[in-house]
């Protein structure tokens, strides 16, 4: 067991540690200068003053120490937590920034991710085999799940929103409404969740359904399930036992597709104008606010590795096999 | 180490949905006669294949007979579907149809691409790890696995981000030396079974070199697997273009499907109801890779006899 | 299984309503005014803490979320916080040209060289300290610090003293009067008695995140995506001048995309919008309740221009004959007619803003103005010597060698980016070789500043009370190492700037003296075409009227004001635009 986690751990470690580096090279091997567009904005023309905000800047963000001292810092600044200041809603520090944002996303991800796999993992056995049901879950599923997210998103604004005006277009709450705890405040959150939840639950319920379909028929293929009808065993228990077998693959499946969801669930914020990571990221491209960009980038792949960990978790706790081999290991 | 792949192993040949195809059976001993016949009278491979090849020949032959320009301004602006201007006009009177079938061939070029070149480092990963063994694939193991977490998109986005001048060619670069993680370790653990069989070690013992083995005795053994990873890596390069491009960080010059719909939401399409506009993109992107979703589904029917509908 | 599965759902919507609480409540203080009003489902259109008919709602001018109340940064500060908040000594009205006294009673030169200040009496910061002549001294003396964008003042300003509570005096070293009347309106005043001891560092970069102000708003809260203020009593205004803002709350929604303004406005979520919003004409034009200043093409007034920069210090551009060629080679009619459908002026070959038509010399621009086409523009560079050599249709530098050159804008800028590819289209047409490039924006500000580019587009400079401003911008000597905000293109004439000081030293009243130096700037404009006015891009502003009318308009007795929260624009007569409004029902 310990071995096991052991080594997962290890590449969870190494991959931050990738990912950490990538993201301290890439700006300072790219053209173009943050810190000069950002006195730039400022419109001074005396080149004293734009020397002295130059400094200032470039003081500020670390970037006035040799190259080595740089990655150093950067390391320890980040295990401080601090990503830096942003620049598109400067001087507000980037974490700042994440750590309001993060609700909106994980509101969105959570339920999505969960319901989506539910629903369809329930709907794909379901469907599996039973004629009907096959021929229109399947090709409903394929559509879904073969969707873009944003197109499926822009459908449904589209649609739901302005043409039929059921929910609102974007952003998270009514402007006419501070934040509390009153039930307009959280009606209104409700209403604006909606839609963006709906799209990113239908494209990932079209995928699901389709796996666990596949599984399904793969496993009442199978010797076993055979055998177990051969003997007089009632179909439904062999399902039973197919559905359980089947399972396993869709949780290792869910962690393969993580990085995609994520995707997924960025491009949607930014139909909706949804202030999570998604819209972060948006604005930080459109503005050019790396610092920003760059915190969000490791925070997604924080938040990957930490899912992927869960996962690992609940697979090793649910399939009995490694259980047992585990265990094994372990004595 | 060996644990670790063991508890994977079954997981992976799983069929997760659209990231993964299904457990390929081995299909070293069927004549190719009968899995033709099999393969014409499935008909969601027909049927997926008529609709990528239709929309292939749309893309391809499209721009040579509709000769537009997809960016110029020709007619009035926003106007609607019909008469001389058969799919309408953007907000600035560009031709839509034209910026379609443009679009398509980006849509297939980045596919193929993306998608071939991905499917190039996946499977040289996965066979010289699975073949090899030992360091080799401790080494190649730790980079495919450390890289199948790592978020694409969110790597994309910083390249991309800081890249002055984007073309279809380089975004295709970038996707196929992203996403072929997980073809890697599919094909690694096909060879890892492969590799214990007779005729390989048969092979091995009489000498021939590994570059061989593997393109002569291990690679057409599982060549429909490959195949079918090709196709999947495909649809996956294409939906990471559009995702890219609908973001902002497409080609800077040409035409996509996500920039069209990119174009569209900038532009206001939906508030002032130019359906038009953002509509036939989305639904090019969802038919190239639905159509080869269920073709994959087909083909692995056809292989797979066990899967064939009774 | 099944009890499993129901327990995934719980804790889904666990996760959600917990987040979503957390989102909302992390950011803003919970109000302790119980909100009231009905459910508040289809956007802003429900009444919820803000009453639909005491708010009002604009977007358009804040471009990321609200992050600082620091009237010294001019750039950046949260909408409203030089205007509603910090007041200027002065108002600028460019419709008719004139002064209005605003925090300042009066003003006048005492002396050549001095310059006397008489305070309003009786105006009072929001602490309920009165404003005094101290505060106007600290406010300007803060310029003193290298990294304060006004530091430049200092240059001619010798010192500012308080003769009494009510009165100013400014001692210049040289007396540039233009330059100082658009300091007089530009500067926000902030109260010496909250500010005195910040460092220069908290003075440049402080969030001064309680604003102590003298205007007729308060900070109320904000949001990631949105800004609130509330109206204050006791405005000097109200008892001064009988103005009086109506609005209770000014919601400003950030802008994250104009088309996300477009649909709240076609929802009437929105009252102003200073979005540019593409495609604006057909609802104008439709029955959609949207309100422009214009009914008509252009829509919009006009606030600033858009010019082709050429690098002179490269060739061919250093050649005024080709320079010539080239403007007459841009198919402006396109642009503004197939990329801003009409929402954008041609600009003037002198490119001075309509405003300023008191400035142009017709007869210079009659004689030496030019337009699209293409003949001349051909003509132009044979008699210049510019051929096709290689017969490709495109003309090659003089010593043969080929010519391609590169137009710049910055990437995601769309309608900036296709109007360069009609440029460049035209362009290529006559027989010149220009290929549009888009750099990201901090690229082509490097790019630009160490002259790095073949062309480019800019237009950073806005209306103003002066055209020295936009000669300034097209003149000013010497050419330094880094060019940051003025003559891109590294252009020299000693002449012409001469003539740009003379105007700066020139008195505001003297419009005659002033449209004679201007006349001849702009023969040397024109001759030698140094920059390419290109159009006057619009004070983007869309109105709906169903909580709020009266907006500024050119028609009939309506206000003529800009229609405007756009930052350094309210005191350019967009408070007008607040004190005019009256409510739409009752």
């Amino acid at each position: 067991m310990r071995q096991y986690f052991g080594r997962k751990l290890l590449i969870y470690a190494l991959t931050f540690f990738a990912a950490v580096t990538i993201n301290w090279m890439i700006p300072r091997f790219m053209p173009g200068d943050p810190i000069q567009g950002l006195v730039a904005r400022a419109q001074v023309a005396d080149p004293a003053s734009v020397d002295a905000m130059n400094a200032h800047y470039r003081n500020l963000f670390g970037l006035d120490v040799p190259v080595w001292e740089q990655y150093m810092n950067f390391w320890g600044a980040l295990l401080r937590g601090d990503l830096g200041l942003s620049i598109w809603a400067f001087p507000t520090p980037v974490s700042d920034l994440i750590v309001r944002a993060i609700p909106y996303t994980l509101a969105l991800l959570i339920p999505a991710i969960l319901l989506s796999w539910w629903a369809g993992n329930r709907f794909g056995a379901f469907a599996a085999r039973r004629k009907w049901l096959d021929n229109t879950i399947l090709p409903v599923g394929y559509i879904l799940t073969a969707t873009p997210y944003m197109w499926l998103a822009l459908l449904l604004a589209w649609s739901l929103a302005i043409v039929a005006g059921i929910f609102p277009v974007s952003h998270a709450y009514s402007f006419s409404l501070t934040p509390s705890w009153s039930p307009e405040f959280l009606g209104s959150l409700l209403a604006h969740w909606v839609l963006p939840f709906a799209s990113l639950f239908l494209v990932m319920f079209g995928g699901w359904a389709i796996g666990m379909r596949n599984l399904i028929i793969y496993e009442l293929e199978a010797d076993y399930s055979n055998y177990l009808l051969a003997l007089g065993a009632r179909g439904k228990l062999v399902r039973d036992y197919a559905f359980r077998n089947a399972v396993l693959p869709q949780i290792t499946g869910l962690a393969l597709q993580l990085g995609t969801i994520v995707a997924g669930a960025l491009v949607t914020e930014i139909v909706f104008s949804y202030p999570g990571i998604g819209y972060l990221i948006l604005q930080a491209i459109n503005s050019q606010d790396f610092f920003l960009l760059q915190g969000v980038f490791l925070f997604i792949v924080l938040g990957v590795l930490i899912a992927n960990f869960i996962i690992d978790a609940v697979y090793t706790l649910v399939d009995p096999r490694t259980r047992v081999r585990l265990q094994g290991a372990g004595a | 180490m060996s644990q670790a792949d063991q508890i994977s192993l079954p997981a992976e040949s799983g069929g997760a949905a659209p990231g993964q195809p299904a457990a390929p059976a081995p299909v070293a001993a069927r004549r190719g006669g009968d899995t033709l016949y099999f393969a014409l009278r499935n008909k969601k491979l027909v049927g997926g294949l008529i609709v990528v090849l239709a929309l292939l020949v749309l893309g391809v032959v499209g721009p040579l007979v509709h000769t537009n320009s997809p960016t110029e301004y020709l007619g009035t602006p926003g106007q609607s579907p019909g008469g001389e201007w058969l799919m309408g006009t953007t907000m600035f009177g560009q031709d839509v149809l034209a910026q379609f079938l443009h679009g398509l061939r980006s849509t297939f070029l980045v596919g193929a691409l993306g998608g071939g070149l991905a499917a190039i480092v996946g499977m040289a990963v996965g066979f010289v790890a699975g073949y090899r063994g030992g360091l080799v694939d401790e080494v190649l193991n730790m980079l495919t696995n450390i890289l199948l977490v790592i978020p694409t998109l969110a790597v994309l986005i910083i390249i991309a981000a800081y890249l002055k001048v984007r073309g279809v060619m380089v975004e295709a670069l970038f996707i196929g030396f992203t996403s072929w993680p997980w073809a890697a370790r599919a094909v690694r653990s096909q060879t890892l079974t492969l590799a214990s069989r007779d005729f390989v070690d048969l092979a091995r013992l009489s000498g021939v070199p590994t570059w061989k083995i593997i393109t002569r005795d291990i690679a057409p053994n599982m060549s429909s697997y490959l195949f079918m990873t090709f196709i999947l890596l495909f649809g996956g390069a294409v939906l990471a273009a559009a995702t890219l491009d609908f973001i902002g960080l497409g080609p800077t010059d040409g035409m996509s499907l996500g920039l069209m719909l990119n174009n569209a939401v900038r532009w206001s399409a939906l508030q002032l109801g130019l359906w038009w506009w953002f509509v036939p993109p989305g639904l090019g992107i969802t038919a190239v890779v639905g159509a080869l979703y269920v073709m994959n589904v087909g083909l692995d029917e056809v292989f797979n006899p066990r899967l064939r509908e009774m | 299984m099944r009890n499993r599965s129901r327990l995934m759902i719980l804790l889904a919507a666990a996760t959600m309503v917990a987040a979503g609480c957390t989102g909302g409540g992390g950011t803003t203080p919970p109000q302790s005014a119980p909100p009231s009003g009905a459910a508040s489902a289809p956007a802003a259109a429900a009444n919820g803490q803000f009453p639909r008919n005491e708010t009002l709602y604009t977007s358009g001018t804040q471009y990321g979320p609200p992050a600082n109340w620091n009237p010294i940064r001019e750039w950046d500060f949260a909408t409203g916080t030089k205007g509603l908040c910090y007041e200027t000594l002065f108002l600028y009205d460019t419709q008719k040209g004139e002064f209005t006294p605003w925090l300042a009673e009066s003003g006048s030169w005492t002396g050549d060289k001095e310059y006397t200040l008489k305070l309003r009496q009786g105006v009072t910061w929001s602490d309920g300290k009165p404003l005094v002549a101290d505060d106007v001294v600290y406010t300007f003396e803060l310029g003193k610090m290298e990294t304060i964008p006004y530091h430049p003042l200092w240059e001619f300003l010798e010192k500012v003293e308080a003769v009494d509570p009510a009165t100013v005096k400014f001692t210049f070293k040289e007396a540039n009067y233009q330059q100082f009347a658009n300091h007089l309106y530009s500067r926000a005043i902030v109260p010496k008695h909250v500010w005195d001891g910040r460092s220069e560092k908290e003075v440049l970069d402080g969030l001064n995140e309680k604003p102590v102000g003298t205007g007729p708003y308060a900070y109320h809260s904000h949001d990631q995506d949105r800004m609130v203020w509330v109206k204050r009593d006791g405005w000097w205004a109200t008892k001064a001048l009988n103005l009086d803002v109506k609005p209770k709350y000014i919601v400003d929604i950030v802008n994250g995309s104009n088309e996300v303004a477009l649909g709240l406005l076609l929802q009437n979520g929105l009252d102003l919008s200073n979005n540019f919003l593409p495609g604006i004409a057909n609802l104008v034009n439709g029955n959609f309740g949207i309100k422009t200043y214009y009914s008509k093409p252009p829509y919009m007034l006009s606030a600033n221009t858009a010019w082709l920069v050429p690098n002179t210090t490269r060739k061919p551009m250093d050649d005024p004959e080709f320079r010539k060629a080239l403007a007459h080679s841009i198919d402006l009619k396109t642009i503004v007619e197939k990329v801003y459908g009409n929402l954008v002026l041609p600009a003037s070959p002198t490119g001075l803003l309509p405003q300023w038509d008191k400035f142009v010399d017709k007869s210079v621009v009659s004689s030496q103005g030019f337009t699209y086409d293409e003949a001349k523009a051909k003509k132009l560079l044979a008699d210049a010597g510019y051929r096709d050599r290689d017969g490709d249709g495109l003309v090659e530098n003089k010593d043969g060698s080929k010519i391609e050159l590169e137009l710049a804008v910055p990437n995601g800028w769309t309608d900036w980016m296709e109007s360069i590819r009609v440029i460049s289209a035209s362009a290529k047409k006559a027989g010149i070789n220009v290929e549009p490039v888009f750099p990201e924006y901090p690229k082509l500000v490097s790019d630009r500043s160490s002259g790095d580019f073949d062309l480019m587009i800019n237009n950073e400079r806005q209306l103003s009370n002066t055209p020295w401003l936009y000669y300034d911008y097209l003149f000013r000597l010497p050419v330094q190492k880094q060019q940051n905000t003025v003559n891109f293109g590294r252009y020299e004439n000693e002449r012409a700037w001469e003539l740009t000081q003379d105007l700066d030293r020139t008195k505001v009243e003297d419009v005659e003296g002033m449209a004679k130096i201007t006349s001849e700037l702009q023969k040397i404009h024109l001759d030698e075409m140094p920059v390419i006015p290109l159009w006057y891009n619009g004070l983007w502003s869309q109105t709906t009227s169903t909580a709020w009318k009266n907006w500024p308009s050119a028609e009939g007795s309506a206000p003529k004001n800009p229609p405007t929260l756009w930052r350094n624009w309210i005191e350019l007569g967009g408070i007008y635009t607040l004190t005019n409004l009256q409510p739409a029902q009752g």
